[in-house]
This record gives C-alpha cells, structure tokens and sequence, in this order.
C-alpha cells in the first residue's frame, strides 16, 4: 500500500541515519561526556544509565536493555532510552521491534509523573505518565540508580512528591497551584522544549554494538538519500507491538487529556511558531498530508496560534497498533477454515482483518461472515443451504411489488412515491464505476430492485438517500441480487436509524462524536463551542454513509471490512472522525474557521484523506480513549444493534 | 481573484428537481445527466461582475430529501440568496414549494433573496405546471421568477445573475449592513464600492449571453 511505505519512510530515514551515525561513530572518540557532538547542538549530558531494560513480556529472553539518558537542552530537559543493538541473544525480537520501544527524546514539559518503584525482591524500576495520559513501558534499572535519577532531574527541573503517594512525583501538576504558578515562571522551557521535539528525535535503529546512537536530527537531505538508497526493509509482524499496546494501557495510571484551561492558556501564549503543525510536518509519517486543499485564495486567512493538542501525534504513534499489514489474501484465508469450512477463530481472523483487510477477490465470502449473514461456525454445505433458502425468501419479498399492477399503483402513493425516488437515486449511484456506467445498465436494474425490494421488507424505514450509498459496494462485491439484499439487510440492521426521519441514530451518533472530542481534544472541543458547531453537522455525510464519498471505492470497501470486524470498538467510525479532526485541528483552529467555513473544508477534504495513517490513529485513539471512550457513547448508539427494536419507528415517506 | 462582495447563495427544492445540475451549468458550462446524488451539501463558486463591480457567488447546494431538511436547516445561516426549484414535469415538486418557502423564511434573514425557478422547461411536452401558475405563485410571496432550463443553459446564468443583481441593488439601497455577516454578504478585497450613482444596479454578465 502506498500508505504503508510512507510510513515505513521514516523507518528508512532512521536507517540511513543509523548508518551514517555507524560510519562516523569510528571517528568519534568514545567520551561520552563530549556532549558538543553527539547531543544536539547545546545539550548537556546530565546522566547516563547502562544496562536500563524494558520487559516487553514475561519472557525474559524478550527483555530489552538500553542506555537511558538525562540531556539538558537550554532550560529544557529531555529524556532519552536507547535499546543496545544485538544485546539480546534471542531471535524472537527483531530490530523494529526493540525500534518500536525506543524513547527518542521526551521532553518533560510533557511529563505528568513518574512513578517510582522500589520492590523488596528485583528491580527497581520508573514509569514515565505523559501530561496526555500515556504511559511509558516500565524501565527497570539493572545496576540501580534510581534514587540518582530522580535526584538529577530534581537538579534541573520542578519536581514534587505526590500527597496521595510517596512514590509519585509530578513533574508537571497543573492542579497544583504552587506548581502552576512555578510553571508560569519557567516560561522558555516551555518554548524550548516544543522546539525541540522533532529535532531530538533519536534514532536507534541499527546501533552498533552496545554504541547507542545518541544524536539523531534526521535531517531532510538524510530522509531523501535513504530513498535513493532504496533498501528494502522487510515488513515483519510484530507480536510485540501487542503486547506494547498491553502494557501502556496496563500503566496507563492518567487518562486525563485536557489540561487546565490555565495551562492551555499559557501555551497559548507561547506557542507562536512552536505549533504542532510544524513538529508534525517534521514528521515523515505525515507527510502524505501535504497535499491538502488547497484553502480559499481570496480568504488570505490570518493564522491564530492554537490551543495545542493534549494528545499529540507523536505521542499516538507509541500506540499504534501492528502497522497496516497486507489484505488477507487466498492461502491465508484457507488456514482460518476446518475441512468442513467453519472458521476456526473468528476472533482472531476479524483482527487480521481489522489489521489489513481482505483481498478483493475473498470479498464476497469473507463479507457474509463480517456481516453476519453466513455464522463463523457454519460448514460450506449449510452456508449452501442457506443461500437458496434465502434465495426463495428473497424472490417472496420482491414478488410483492413485483405484482403491483399499474392499475393497482394509481390507488398506491405511497409505492409510487417510493419507487420514484428509487429510480431517480440508482441513476445518480457510482454511474462513474464501469460496473454501474452506461445506459440499461442491468446492475443499476438490481439496485433498484433490491432497494425497492428491501423498502417492502423493512417497510416502516423504507427507502432514504444514502441507502443506495450504502448497497453500491455490496452489490459490486456480492454480484449477486439475493446475497447482495441480505448482505444490505445486515447493514441496515445495525445502520437502519441513521435513515430514520427523526434522524434520531444521526443526532445520537454527532453527539457521541461531540463527547469524545471533548475527551480527546479539549481544547478543539472548546473552539467548536465557541464558534457554535457542536451540532457536528459538518460530519453528518461521513456518519451517515461511512465516509462512502471520501475515499476511493476500494478504500472505501477497505474501511467497511475494518469496521465491520467490531475489534476494539463497534464505533471505530466515530475514532476515525476524532482523529481525521485532529489532523486537521491546527488548520480548523489557527484560521479560525466558522461553521460555514469548516463545513466547506471537511466537504473538500475528501479524496486527500489517508485512509491506513488515518486508521492507524483511530486506533490509537481508541485505545487511550478506553473506557472514557465507550462511556461516551450510549448504549444502542448506531452501528451497535438496538437496545430495543422500538427505536425503529414508523414514518411517514419521504417525497419531498 | 479579488471581489468587492461575496454573497452565499443557497439552493433548495425536492429531490431531482435540477439543483446539482443548475449549479454545474452555472459554474461550469455543463450539463451532466450522470453525477452522484448530493449527500448533505455541495459547494461551487463562480465570479460575476455587476455594475462593474467582482462579484464572488458562493453557492450551496443542498440534498433535497425530507430526511434532511434538520440538517438542510443549518444551512440557511447567513445567506444572501436562495434559488428555489421545482421540476415543471412534476406537480408536486410545485406543489411543495410552500413548504420550503416556510423553512426559508424561518431559518433564513429576513432580506434574503429569494429566486424561484421552474427547472426542466426543455420538457415543454412534458409539463405539469403551467408558466403563469409559477408566476402567480412568485407573486403572491415576493419572489423573483423564471423557468430555465440545466440542460440548455436557458436562463441559468440569468437566474444566479439576476438574483445577484438584486442583492447588489439591495446594498445599493442600505437594507444590508454588510459588515454584518449574518446577512451572507461578505466585502472583499476588491475594495468596498460607494454609493454608486447607478441607482438600477445594472447587471452585466461576465460570461457568454444566453437566450
């Protein structure tokens, strides 16, 4: 995917900056106390630990030692842990993988606590709490120094010990007025330490032996060689990254993302020109945004600073998932099946999917299981069963309008208006798509008549705008009318309410979204506040047909096939909204975008979305958001199935 | 490119009526039988020029379906203009034009200018409702009338320009205060023009004259 290897640019980009750090590090000489040349440029070494190791698991062959470093930037003070290359003996971990848990340079302005741990038997260890509520794998000190390590960072930075435990200490409480105040004082640290995080970032991974990397700036010129270089790396899974996932959310001791609207003020006011719009284009994950609209000439907006956000990209990164894998293919598929094609592990085959989706050509079978049409535990021979049986139930639906004579339809508004609209809607469905294009297309006959077919079936919701939306890519899949109505049936079982005429799954939906905004961006929550946009109606089409206009159609049909598999969330949906938001934040924000002006971009934003990176962070999102996540939507909230079937109701057709 | 005003236009009407298709024969030249049906809202914009005077249309279209209409609602906020059409081969696309005019009036400012349009009279042989009926319609509620047609571009650049030009005269004549925003007029940085001394606001088109 083309996303894929955008991403695994920077993997590259660390390469060949590990390469370069490899080939001068012959030259260097070994002082580590030199800073002027392996730290950035005026940073100080205050500590150095060896032999500081990550438990990525219980295994101990899995363990990961590093160097952990205090360098001292300016007023700021950054925190580094760099895995020793080739330490570990085991073959279980790959590079990436001791990549994955690299600290490349944390600067404490962003650090909430540190939780200290000091068991009577093994060994001591730190957690490092971000101010967003993140959690760094624990770091156990092998050969001690713990006590030594919080007295240097006490040395250079404001530190207090936690009344509620003696073994927390609060680099940044907001809620502490003595310390709010402090911070107040400490101004340029701020600014330098919002420099300073994308340069600082260290690369480790290819290091030589027991020789961390200990400078990094990645420059542009590094990135660029390192394409001409055009080394493949090979994409591995990583258990690993799992088990990251586990532990971050096990020490995940903060989940409060909005800071003090005082701390958020006085960022404000620092931010100018620190913006998380330059860190992220530093960057090279994000750099297949650049190619966004494009906005209004003649608006010549007046950039504001903003609110920054509490819950960086860079920080999402550390909990992104299994990078975006390849689609399920043929032969991977046939070992999720029994000899009698029951799917073994349903499970574990919608977290591949959720992962990377399937390939075209298993579309149509997988899709039956993700919808449930066909159950994970049916054999090939009930599933054949059950297709003709379906098969006849459907043709009994469809002959009961098929009957409906001319005559009979003068007596029958309701019918005609309904077909009317059908027919009006099918010709303006995807007709760009070979398989829809063209005069008597018979593919449009079928969606019509599936749709007309499915307003008899399920006559109280009838027909809506947006169905067809939704039946398109079923239909192209399926290529199959019966299959592609009870595959339809599926969806709107769980979509049906965002058609209702009281709109009411939408509304419960953009509330949802509005919650978890203001969970997960407050600052952003608080800017739609003001400029009077909480309806969130400038989401209403990526909610109502599953960003069906915003992608490609075979995105789209990516997308779906995640959604559909439910892992993690039945509302990954509302996340990939939060986070498309968030990308574009900074934008929404420093052009101070009211809701006519906001509508317009999120309208022209589609086509230039990314649909992995953008995955990639609803993910992640998800997994932060956890339980204050799902405790901001309601029970029964679209696509989760109906607390009660009562909330289908009755209504009138929609003629006008 | 800079305007001396920008006014956002808004178009309603029932669904297949014509208002994707006014709006791309208006900013493009064209008409295409074969698009997508408008989910929620649609965006284009075109230049024109009245009494000498760059003016930026900001045009809104909307999803014409009953379903929507809470959210078609959020969309009258600040417009200047509105073109409200209905489908001359369909009586109750006419039939329905009180309903819309209510929902105009109630979400919209109260000088928002509002253009009917009976769409589709190339159809001539397949008309339901009649010119005048259209016209008496206009009469009784004050608003400005034309039948035009997407496909022939009859009357389309007229329709957009004429209800510009009335907007325009409205400025002219101080009903807007255009530092208010709420009215959907925006001053540009074409500079804001005087009191002009053509007190008729005559419309010149930038584009091709049609029939």
């Amino acid at each position: 995917m083309h996303e894929t290897e955008l991403h695994d640019l920077s993997d590259d980009a660390d390469y060949a900056a590990s390469q370069l750090q490899g080939s001068v590090s012959m030259e260097r000489s070994d002082s580590v106390k030199t800073t002027s040349s392996a730290e950035p440029e005026g940073a100080e070494l205050v500590y150095l630990k060896d032999n500081v190791t990550i438990h990525p698991s219980q295994f101990a062959s899995e363990r990961i030692s590093g160097r952990l470093k205090l360098i001292k930037q300016g007023l700021s003070l950054l925190l580094t842990w760099i895995p020793y290359k080739g330490h570990n003996t085991n073959a279980r971990l790959s590079e990436k993988d001791r990549n994955l848990y690299t600290i490349k340079g944390i600067s404490f302005s962003d650090v909430r606590s540190i939780r200290r741990h000091t068991p009577t038997l093994g060994w001591q260890y730190i957690i490092v709490v971000m101010s967003s509520g993140l959690a760094y794998p624990p770091l156990y000190f092998y050969s001690g120094g713990v006590k030594e390590f919080l007295a240097t960072i006490k040395q250079h930075i404001f530190i207090v010990r936690s009344a509620d435990d003696a073994n927390v200490f609060l680099v940044n409480d907001f809620e502490n007025p003595l310390q709010r105040t402090l911070s107040s004082l400490e101004l340029p640290r701020a600014v330098v330490a919002n420099g300073l995080s994308a340069s600082t970032s260290v690369s480790a991974s290819h290091p030589a032996e027991k020789q961390p990397i200990d400078d990094g700036s990645v420059s542009g010129d590094i990135a660029s060689l390192s394409l001409y270089n055009g080394r493949p790396r090979p994409k591995v899974h990583d258990p690993a990254r799992d088990l990251s996932i586990q532990v971050l959310e096990k020490f995940s001791l903060v989940t409060r993302f909005a800071r003090e609207t005082t701390s958020q003020l006085l960022r404000e006011s620092l931010n100018n020109g620190y913006g998380a719009n330059e860190r992220r284009d530093n960057s090279l994950h994000h750099q297949d945004y650049s190619c966004k609209p494009s906005p209004d000439p003649e608006k010549a907006p007046e950039e504001v600073p903003v609110v920054p956000d509490p819950l960086e990209f860079d920080k999402l990164s550390l909990v992104w998932g299994k990078p975006r894998q390849s689609p399920l293919g043929s032969e991977e598929w046939a070992t999720f099946l029994d000899s009698e094609g029951r799917v073994i592990d349903s499970k574990a085959l919608k977290k591949r999917i959720f992962y990377g989706g399937v390939e075209h050509r298993l579309r149509r079978e997988v899709w039956a299981f993700l919808l449930g049409y066909h159950a994970f535990d049916s054999t090939c021979a009930e599933r054949e069963y059950r297709r003709s049986m379906k098969k006849l139930e459907y043709e009994t639906i469809k002959h009961q309008w098929q009957s409906i004579s001319a005559e009979q339809a003068k007596r029958f508004t309701k019918f005609r208006e309904r077909k009317g609209l059908i027919d009006k809607d099918v010709v303006r469905t995807d007709r760009s798509l070979s398989f829809y294009e063209g005069d008597d297309n018979p593919n449009v006959n079928l969606l019509r008549d599936i749709l007309l077919t499915y307003s008899f079936y399920n006559f109280d919701l009838g027909y809506c705008q947006g169905m067809s939306d939704l039946l398109s890519p079923i239909l192209y899949v399926t290529e199959d009318e019966s299959e592609s109505f009870w595959c339809f049936v599926a969806v709107m079982e769980r979509l049906g309410p965002n058609f209702n005429r009281d709109q009411n799954g939408m509304h419960s939906q953009l509330f949802a979204l509005c919650k978890l905004v203001e969970l997960l961006d407050r600052p952003l929550h608080n800017y739609f506040k003001q400029n009077d946009c909480l309806n969130y109606f400038f989401c209403f089409r990526w909610v109502l047909i599953q960003f069906k206009r915003e992608f490609e159609y075979e995105k789209v049909m990516r997308l779906w096939e995640v959604f559909w598999t439910h892992h993690l969330s039945e509302h990954l949906h509302l996340y990939v909204c939060v986070a498309i938001l968030k990308r574009y934040r900074n934008k929404i924000m420093g052009e101070q975008m009211d809701f006519d002006t906001l509508l317009k971009f999120i309208n022209e934003l589609s086509g230039y979305i990314d649909l992995d990176a953008i995955l990639r962070d609803a993910e992640a999102l998800c997994i932060c958001a956890g339980e204050n996540g799902a405790a901001c939507i309601p029970p029964g909230t679209p696509p989760s199935l109906p607390v009660e079937t009562s909330l289908l109701f009755p209504q009138q057709d929609d003629v006008l | 490119m800079s305007y001396a005003y920008l006014f956002k236009y808004i178009i309603i009407g029932d669904t297949g009526v014509g208002k994707s298709c006014l709006l791309l024969q208006f900013t493009d030249k064209r008409f295409q039988p074969v698009h997508d049906l408008t989910i929620g809202v649609e965006f284009g914009a075109r230049m024109i020029t009245i009494d000498n005077k760059p003016i930026k249309l900001q045009i809104w279209d909307t999803a014409g379906q009953e379903s929507f209409r809470s959210i078609t609602r959020s969309y009258y906020r600040g417009a200047a203009g509105a073109l409200l059409v209905y489908d001359i081969t369909r009586r109750e696309t006419f039939n329905h034009l009180a309903s819309w005019l209510e929902d105009a009036r109630q979400h919209a400012n109260a000088n928002m200018t509002i253009m009917l349009i009976g769409n589709k009279c190339d159809l001539a042989h397949r008309r339901a409702v009649s010119t005048e009926e259209g016209e008496q319609f206009a009469k009784e509620h004050g608003l400005i009338f034309m039948e035009a047609s997407a496909k022939t571009a009859q009357n389309v650049e007229e329709a957009f320009i004429k209800t510009a030009a009335t907007i325009y005269k409205k400025i002219q004549d101080g009903v807007f205060d255009v530092s208010n925003e709420s009215y959907g007029i925006k001053v540009g940085y074409g500079g804001i023009p005087g009191p002009s001394g053509g007190r008729d606001g005559g419309a010149s088109q930038s584009g091709g004259c049609c029939s």
